[in-house]
């Protein structure tokens, strides 16, 4: 029936009500979590603060990790005496911001470390993380390269590495947040959380003469687990990784999540490595990880939230 | 008086010492004691043929001594104070100690001081071996600085829990690096001999063996102030007693005026003040005799056969075959090392620049170098790499024997080259994942190139400032696969190291680029298969399961 001035018909109210609830309820789905819970991965584009601010929302807020009284401990990629632009370590920007924010939650302390392998008054002076955290009270930036800060753990269902000492911080810790940076590595092909991992352990030696990197790699992610990790893809260093100098590009991307893999697993496909596109599973160190159930490494399977800061 | 200048000579030298390091300003002079002493000064100068104007300095020494007389070895030598202290703390006790055949001791300094001017003139570095100074130093930097650091950690460690209890972060995690050192038993065993000695004697050392006082004591004499007796003297030998240096001889009112060194101990002692300090000008103190200028000196005898001692010994030292092999054997100089000749005669083994290397690679010589090299600085790279933003060794060397060079020109100066021994490589010899030299070369010398369908790592000599850190991180167990050898290393007397370096081609400073980049810089052809693959390279069969896979890189199915 046509309307005729008077309103509008029952059929066209039906309609038009279901067409907005459906509307609303997708938007709800894709920008609000409300009815889904966080998603799975948080990909935000922006500046490196802004970007990482607005990951932390998205991902649950930090007090979903961080509760009140909480020792935090930060990994970052802190472990080259290269400036920010040279992307061999997390931008410092992001590294505070995530400090900030779990003081603001109410952490005791926030420490953030790494074993350092070149000298670590340098690249703590150079990686910019050491200056843009020390003014915010109740965090520390400490390279750990003394053995007494170490213990031994065993690796319990370990394929390789039967035993590892890692950073007392990190195993005493109630939160372990993992922030690497994105970028190649001419052994593993690239480096980004899970590898990241190797700057908190004592000795790096035998991944490399006695083991396979990638299996041990994988094994070492049995014991390290950070609640989230938050991947640095501001700036990706797809080339002469570790350390650099390399090609530096850009892709103004932080990547949050709760699954390592998955992370990781993303942070292959934002960037071309060596000048060549590749995917999750073709990294050999998460491919194993994927292996031994440690996360998801298809990550077209997830949720994932894609927004601008 | 004394005492107090005594302590503040010694806590400058400590303080000095103390602040050679890593981070030291440019306008701070440490070593300003060993640039003073006329004694390693002169015998360097004279050795090595130069004169280094560094050490000039020490001709203020001298001229102080003109004037006031051996007035150092009272007040400012941080030996003399050290051997004071000691003395009163050893041998307190032994009040008597017993007369020495006094005359025939007192020669050795004289000998010794001889002996070691006779080498420098064959053009042999003697001196630094019984130099008060450089002795000193040497104690300071291979046992001393060791021991206080161990200690430091010792007292962090058991205060550790209490700090971590208190959430003292920083504190909880704070330590020294333990500095380790070669030659640490020798050197400790030579300085307590110094010490020990002062049991026969008080200044045992300072009396009969210290060839810098034996210099000092040459002059002294010509000093104005000079010790005078007026006829209040009682003859009561009080002051003989109390003189440390024995200067005092049997007649009360007569001073051994080289031996004295103004210390006025006999002044202070004597009960009717008759001893004065005054310039020759105040004549109505004079005493006939007054002068007293006993002076100890050698026979003509023994001059000769010193001067003959210096030169056998410089001859014993000099003409081995490391002389001739020089640059022919296994030795890493630090970075601005002059030639090595000249670097033998020139470097006086304070240890200033082992003192205040960040890393501690800088270590002594003991055989390395032959008898001409004891106590030398070599670089250990297997136990710590040559800092890329360090150049501290030129800037505490007091004899320039390591030239004092800006951070960019000690970027330059080249010091060996890496080389990768292939069969103990792990990528090359057991195709495992390293990469270890790759990523710490902080020059990016190290590459990794694909050979037969395999990355391996290459060292592109080129760009190669034989730093060790690549030496140093190689994760093979026992010797390291990739070590640095001297070939390649640039020594310049004078002039830029930057330009010799442009010179050569060689390149220190990395381009941004990636590897393919920098591979092709070198002159290299990437290539797959075996067609370039050097004559060298042992040829190996290709394994048996493989399919080339050139294209993708490591890490990467």
């Amino acid at each position: 029936m046509r309307a005729l001035g008077k309103g509008i018909t029952r059929r066209q109210f039906l309609k038009g009500t279901a067409t907005g609830l459906t509307t609303l309820g997708f938007m709800t789905s894709s920008s609000l979590g409300l009815a889904t819970g966080p998603p799975d991965l948080a990909v935000i584009s922006g500046d490196p603060s802004a970007a990482t601010r607005k990951a932390l929302e998205v991902i649950g807020g930090i007090s979903r990790f961080v509760k009140k009284g909480h020792k935090v401990v930060l990994k970052p990629n802190m472990s080259f005496a290269r400036p920010p632009e040279g992307a061999s370590n997390t931008h410092p920007e992001v590294v505070a911001t995530v400090a900030r924010a779990c003081m603001g939650a109410g952490a005791s302390r926030v420490m953030v470390i790494d074993h350092t392998l070149a000298r670590p008054e340098t690249c703590l002076e150079a990686s910019g993380i050491l200056k843009a955290c020390e003014n915010i009270k109740g965090v520390h930036v400490l390279a750990l390269q003394h053995r007494k800060f170490y213990q031994e753990v065993k690796v319990p269902g370990a394929k390789f590495l039967d035993k590892v000492e890692i950073a007392k911080e990190a195993l005493e810790c109630d939160v372990l947040i993992s922030l690497p940076v994105a970028k190649s590595h001419s052994a593993t092909g690239i480096s980004m959380g899970i590898k990241g991992y190797m700057g908190l352990i004592y000795e790096r030696g035998p991944f490399h003469y006695k083991f396979d990197i990638n299996e041990a790699l994988a094994d070492l992610a049995t014991v390290i687990k950070p609640q989230l990790t938050l991947l640095d893809a501001t700036r990706a260093l797809v080339s002469g990784g570790p350390g650099g100098p390399g090609e530096v590009l850009r892709p103004n991307l932080v990547i949050a999540g709760t699954d390592p893999v998955a992370v990781d697993s993303f942070g292959v496909t934002v960037a071309p490595w060596y000048g060549q596109k590749f995917k999750g599973r073709q990294v050999e160190h998460l491919l194993a990880a994927f292996k031994r159930g440690l996360g998801t490494i298809d990550v077209e399977q997830l949720r994932i939230f894609k927004g601008a800061a | 008086m004394r005492l107090p200048l005594q302590i503040t000579s010694l806590s400058i030298f400590t303080l000095l010492f103390i602040w050679a390091t890593y981070k030291l300003p440019d306008w701070l002079p440490v070593d300003i004691f060993l640039r003073l002493d006329p004694l390693v000064s002169f015998t360097a100068i004279l050795a090595s043929r130069e004169i280094i104007h560094r050490v000039l300095w020490s001709l203020l020494l001298i001229g102080a001594t003109l004037m006031i007389g051996r007035f150092f070895c009272a007040y400012g030598c941080p030996m003399g104070a050290s051997i004071d202290f000691l003395d009163r703390f050893f041998f307190q006790k032994e009040k008597g100690r017993g007369k020495l055949k006094d005359e025939k001791l007192r020669k050795l300094k004289f000998i010794a001081l001889v002996l070691f001017f006779g080498a420098a003139v064959a053009g042999v570095a003697l001196a630094y071996f019984l130099d008060p100074i450089a002795l000193l130093t040497r104690f300071y930097t291979f046992f001393l600085y060791p021991l206080v650091i161990t200690l430091l950690n010792l007292f962090l460690d058991l205060l550790r829990p209490l700090f971590k209890a208190l959430g003292l972060v920083r504190l909880s995690h704070f330590y020294y690096p333990q500095p380790f050192f070669y030659m640490s038993l020798i050197t400790f065993l030579i300085f307590s001999a110094v010490i020990a000695f002062n049991y026969f004697a008080p200044r045992f050392w300072c009396r009969y063996l210290c060839p810098l006082g034996a210099l000092l004591s040459l002059i002294s004499p010509l000093g104005l102030l000079k010790r005078r007796v007026t006829e209040r003297c009682n003859q009561c030998l009080q002051c003989q007693r109390a003189c440390p240096m024995g200067a005092i001889p049997e007649d009360p009112r007569k001073t051994r005026l080289p031996e004295c060194i103004q210390c006025r101990s006999c002044q202070e002692v004597c009960p009717k003040d008759a001893v004065r300090f005054r310039p020759r000008t105040s004549t109505p103190l004079a005493f006939p005799g007054e002068e007293g200028y006993l002076p100890t000196s050698l026979s003509r005898r023994e001059l000769f056969f010193s001067s003959a001692g210096g030169l056998a010994v410089a001859f014993l030292t000099d003409r081995t075959p490391f002389t001739p092999l020089h640059g022919k054997y296994h030795l890493v100089r630090p970075p601005g090392a002059i030639p090595e000749a000249q670097f033998l005669s020139t470097c006086i083994r304070c240890g200033e620049c082992m003192k205040a290397c960040p890393t501690n690679t800088l270590q002594p010589c003991f055989w390395q170098s032959g008898l001409a090299g004891l106590w030398t600085p070599r670089m250990e790279l297997r136990l710590a790499g040559c800092e890329q933003s360090c150049h501290v060794c030129g800037k505490v060397c007091p004899t320039q024997a390591i030239r004092s060079l800006s951070l960019e020109e000690k970027n330059h100066a080249k010091v060996g080259t890496a080389v990768i021994y292939k069969e103990k490589c792990l990528v090359w010899a057991q195709d495992k994942l390293c990469l270890v030299c790759d990523e710490i070369c902080p020059y990016n010398a190290i590459v990794f190139r694909t050979i037969e369908g395999y990355r391996r790592p290459v060292v592109i000599a080129s760009r190669c400032n034989g730093c060790g850190y690549c030496e140093l991180k190689c994760p093979v167990q026992g010797d390291s696969a990739i070590v640095v050898v001297p070939s390649g290393q640039i020594r310049l007397k004078e002039g830029s190291y930057v330009s010799e370096a442009k010179r050569l081609a060689l390149e220190f400073k990395p381009d941004p680029g990636d590897d393919k980049y920098i591979l092709e810089q070198s002159g290299l052809k990437v290539k797959d298969g075996p067609g370039d693959v050097p004559k060298s390279f042992p040829p190996r069969p290709a394994p048996p399961q493989q399919k080339a896979k050139p294209q993708k890189p490591k890490g990467f199915l």
